[in-house]
């Protein structure tokens, strides 16, 4: 176990780390995708195997390869000096970042969880099923959240297209050329 | 040895996971201030997001009146996150078309 979360945790924060300073966007990309691989072994960790399963298929998957095609339509060449890609808020923004996480894991550390143990969670998909739908004693207000997402995602899919859909008669090939 | 043997294979603490989603979570935010390329804040926002799913699963597996409630709001996060990308990439796309640049702190058009 604690081999098996020393592993994880350095893989985790590692690749955080290199997103943020990486200097090729590409790297940044793929870096983030170990860090979510990283966070999947930490769902099984947890038992909590179908959400490892959501999380390699969404974000490893699906997630990366969006922000890959949007990398692949927005980035130009560029030098690639590690002042240009950041902007004027370097320590200050680490000075903010480093309170934050100070704060945050003060707070959780000295907080009194009273009796906890692993083994609580809902390891069958089943289980979890009943919770999103809010059968069996789960929190009712599941049932709603399930419907809000759902239009929530059909939403965004249309927002999406709309967004980025390239008008008519707007220049021919603008934006892929150079 | 035996006895360390014992060490390496004892249940964790719950707070060992909220301090590496604390962490992750910190690095997340570092990252969304400093960085200029939009697509990268992207990324980063994604490592917030994640470090809170963690911290919520956690929670769920070790708390034991929680019910697993955690996962379910996991799942929702996961898809809103999800949702997140595509409107956000979607906007990066249509700035790039106009503004030819996706730094952030080139993009002023709302700067009085």
């Amino acid at each position: 176990m604690l081999i098996a979360f020393i592993f994880l945790a350095s893989m985790t924060l590692i690749s955080a780390l290199a997103v943020v300073l990486s200097r090729n966007v590409v790297h940044s990309a793929l870096f983030m995708s170990g860090s979510f691989l990283g966070v999947a072994g930490f769902f099984v960790m947890l038992n909590a195997p179908a959400l490892a399963a959501f999380q390699v298929l969404i974000y490893v998957g699906a997630v990366t390869v969006v922000i890959l095609f949007g990398i692949m339509f927005t980035q130009r060449p560029q030098v690639r000096r590690f002042r240009l890609i950041i902007n004027r808020q370097m320590w200050s923004g680490l000075f903010v970042a480093l309170g934050v996480g100070a704060f945050l894991a003060y707070i959780l550390s000295i907080q009194d969880w009273v009796g906890t143990s692993p083994g609580y969670g809902p390891r069958e998909t089943a289980e979890l099923g009943e919770i999103l739908l809010g059968l069996n004693g789960a929190p009712e207000i599941f049932s709603l959240l399930f419907e809000v997402i759902s239009v929530l995602l059909l939403v965004a899919v249309v927002a999406a297209i709309v967004v980025s859909r390239r008008k008519t008669g707007e220049g021919i090939d603008r934006g892929v050329e150079e | 040895m035996q006895q360390f043997l014992d060490s390496l294979n004892a249940t964790l603490p719950l707070e060992g996971y909220l301090v590496v989603g604390a962490v992750m979570f910190a690095i997340g935010a570092w990252g969304a201030i400093i960085r200029r390329n939009a697509v990268v804040v992207f990324m980063c926002i994604e490592l917030m997001i994640n470090a809170v799913n963690l911290s919520l699963v956690a929670f769920a597996d070790y708390l034991p009146n929680a019910g697993g409630a955690g996962v379910g709001y996991a799942v929702l996060v996961v898809a809103v996150a999800a949702a997140e990308v595509a409107v956000g990439l979607a906007i990066a796309l249509a700035v790039y078309r106009s503004r030819k640049t996706v730094n952030v702190d080139e993009i002023n058009l709302m700067k009085g």
